[in-house]
């Protein structure tokens, strides 16, 4: 079990999670009742990208929605991220959008 | 009481639900003739890409001028679960049908784009939809397709959903059948017959099918690369199916001009074998025809790009969506970032010629209030009523591209908007008393997408 700090960006909100060993951080969080973006919950959409602040998370299948420069830069994608270790992670709809910019501004 | 003192009222009135019983109408004729004007409009709510913890959910939005409610949203079927991102949908049974007794109108098939789940809404009381089934992804993964997009009923009952991805959200897409009680039945093409999969649009009496590419939902979900363009990520291709065999028998790559060639329109007619396909960032439209046994493509209406101040680069228009009209005279399509919907004359199918267009919303948008709402995105999904007088689009593209390029939307929501059409002078107007506020919900704002009516529409309907 490890203890996982939410962090909502644009807001003062935070929450701590409890997560077992082997479940993914959304399921916890999902399972206490806190609710965050998701979509295909297979690692494909990205809709459900936080970013690492501390901590060690790994994702137990490929996560296809991240490309290398976003996992260079701390990204990951919580409906397929277990934590090895506590961790805090900034989330909410606004991490994914930081993906990929508007290309023509 | 005498029969002039009956109620006519009501009389008409259950007159005119019955009147609607079966899947649709002779011809594209017919149905402009027979049809009632519009008094409930469908409308895809979804609350993915925003921090709105609730799940997506069918608007039911009165439409009817005479009615109290009119312009609002009069009910919602909410989703059983979040995340889907609902998107496209279609109906059980369309005109393709009108042949098969006992087959109704009646069941709504929406899927979710993200999710992959499939849900079936029965429409029986109109402004009271019921979800009634509901095909979980793992169903659908089971034959290695995800990402599901546009919804057609095929002539004998069963329905056609294009799927844009594996089960993995990677290529190939393809195609998933269900039967007419809405049980999955398979595959209906060859997997790997196509790479990318987007929209599609049957002829059966041409016994042809186009389909179109966008890109693996791995590639377009996260949001808009331009480096997945350099890396030729994107589609830029029309794939012409045998109908019948289910096979693909031609492939017409559109190069620069085509790329991401989104909504695919044959004309109403079926014996036509002219259409249209909007290729979004080439932002151009693709007029095709077949001719000597096989088929061509050109691009007949280019949309130029237009420097937007301060800015890197020029703005591509971006067309997402278009339709025809159903007395096959009309196009009609939007220009999301510029902010334009457009109408244009067909009637020479390779030589279109502009009527009018509207500038509202989007970068470069003239009217950016209607009722004193701001409009924070540009047109997008389009629909017209059956006599082509009413245009009504939603503002939403896809919550992870509105995010990109209208971040204010997930703030503020959709908007529905509606212009009046003459199609005898070829005019529109913008009717600036119609909106329909999808950013003043209990739960929070929402984007709104596709529109459908109930009695058949020129984004869906299929002539056998
Ligand atoms: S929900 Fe789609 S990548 Fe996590």
């Amino acid at each position: 079990m490890t203890e996982v700090l939410l962090d909502w960006r644009d807001s003062d909100r935070t929450e701590t999670v409890s997560v077992p060993d082997g479940e993914t951080i959304l399921d916890a969080a999902a399972a206490a009742d806190i609710g965050l973006p998701f979509g295909c919950r297979t690692g494909a959409c990205g809709t459900c990208t936080a970013r690492l602040l501390s901590g060690d998370v790994v994702h137990h299948r490929p996560p296809r929605a991240l490309k290398d420069r976003h996992l260079a830069d701390g990204y990951v994608l919580l409906c397929i991220a277990e934590p090895r270790t506590d961790a805090h992670l900034a989330v909410g709809a606004t991490v994914q959008a930081e993906l990929v910019p508007n290309p023509w501004k | 009481m005498s029969d002039a003192e009956q109620p006519a009222e009501t009389g008409t009135h259950e007159h005119h639900n019955h009147d609607h019983e079966g899947p649709g109408y002779a011809t594209p004729q017919a149905a402009i003739e027979e049809a009632e004007p519009e008094q409930t409009a469908y409308v895809m709510g979804l609350h993915v890409g925003q921090d709105v913890d609730a799940p997506d959910f069918l608007a039911v939005v009165d439409v009817d001028p005479d009615s109290d409610t009119y312009s609002e949203i009069i009910n919602r079927v909410k989703m059983p679960n979040k995340g889907d991102e609902l998107h496209h949908f279609g109906w059980n049974a369309c005109s393709s049908s009108c042949h098969m007794e006992g087959l109704e109108r009646r069941h709504l098939v929406i899927p979710g784009q993200r999710s992959s789940r499939i849900h079936i809404v029965d429409t029986k009381e109109r402004r009271d939809p019921e979800l009634t089934k509901v095909i979980e992804p793992e169903t659908v993964y089971d034959h290695d397709l995800s990402a599901p997009h546009t919804v057609h009923c095929i002539p004998d009952g069963e329905i056609l959903i294009s799927m844009l991805g594996d089960a993995d959200g990677d290529l190939p897409g393809g195609f998933l059948e269900l039967n007419d009680d809405f049980e999955v039945q398979g595959r209906w093409d060859p997997p790997g017959e196509i790479e990318m999969n987007y929209d599609y649009w049957y002829q059966p009496r041409q016994n042809v099918m186009l389909s179109t590419e966008w890109a693996a939902p791995k590639t377009y979900y996260p949001g808009f690369d331009l480096d997945d363009v350099e890396d030729g990520k994107y589609g830029q291709r029309l794939n012409f199916w045998d109908w019948e065999a289910g096979t693909v028998e031609q492939t017409i790559d559109l190069g620069e001009d085509g790329l991401i060639p989104l909504e695919a329109r044959f004309l109403h007619t079926p014996e036509s074998t002219h259409g249209y396909v909007g290729a979004a960032l080439s932002s151009n439209i693709i007029h095709f025809h077949e001719s000597d046994g096989e088929y061509h493509a050109e691009p007949v209406i280019e949309f130029d790009d237009r420097e937007h101040e301060g800015w890197d680069m020029p703005v591509p228009a971006l067309v997402t969506d278009i339709l025809i009209s159903m007395d096959d005279r009309y196009l009609f399509g939007s220009n999301w970032l510029h902010g334009e919907v457009w109408m244009y004359d067909i009637s020479d199918p390779s030589n279109p010629r502009k009527a009018d267009s509207i500038s509202i919303g989007g970068y470069f948008g003239d009217i950016q209030q209607v009722q004193g709402r701001d409009i924070v995105a540009g047109p997008q999904m389009l629909q017209l009523s059956l006599d082509g007088e009413r245009l009504y689009w939603t503002t939403s593209l896809f919550s992870s591209w509105d995010n990109q390029f209208f971040p204010e939307e997930a703030e503020q929501g959709s908007v529905m908007l509606k212009a009046d059409v003459d199609p005898r002078k070829g005019t529109m107007s913008l009717d600036r008393e119609f909106l329909v506020d999808f950013g003043d919900l209990p739960e929070g704002p929402a984007r709104a997408h596709e529109i459908r009516w109930p009695d058949g529409d020129c984004t869906s309907d299929v002539w056998q």
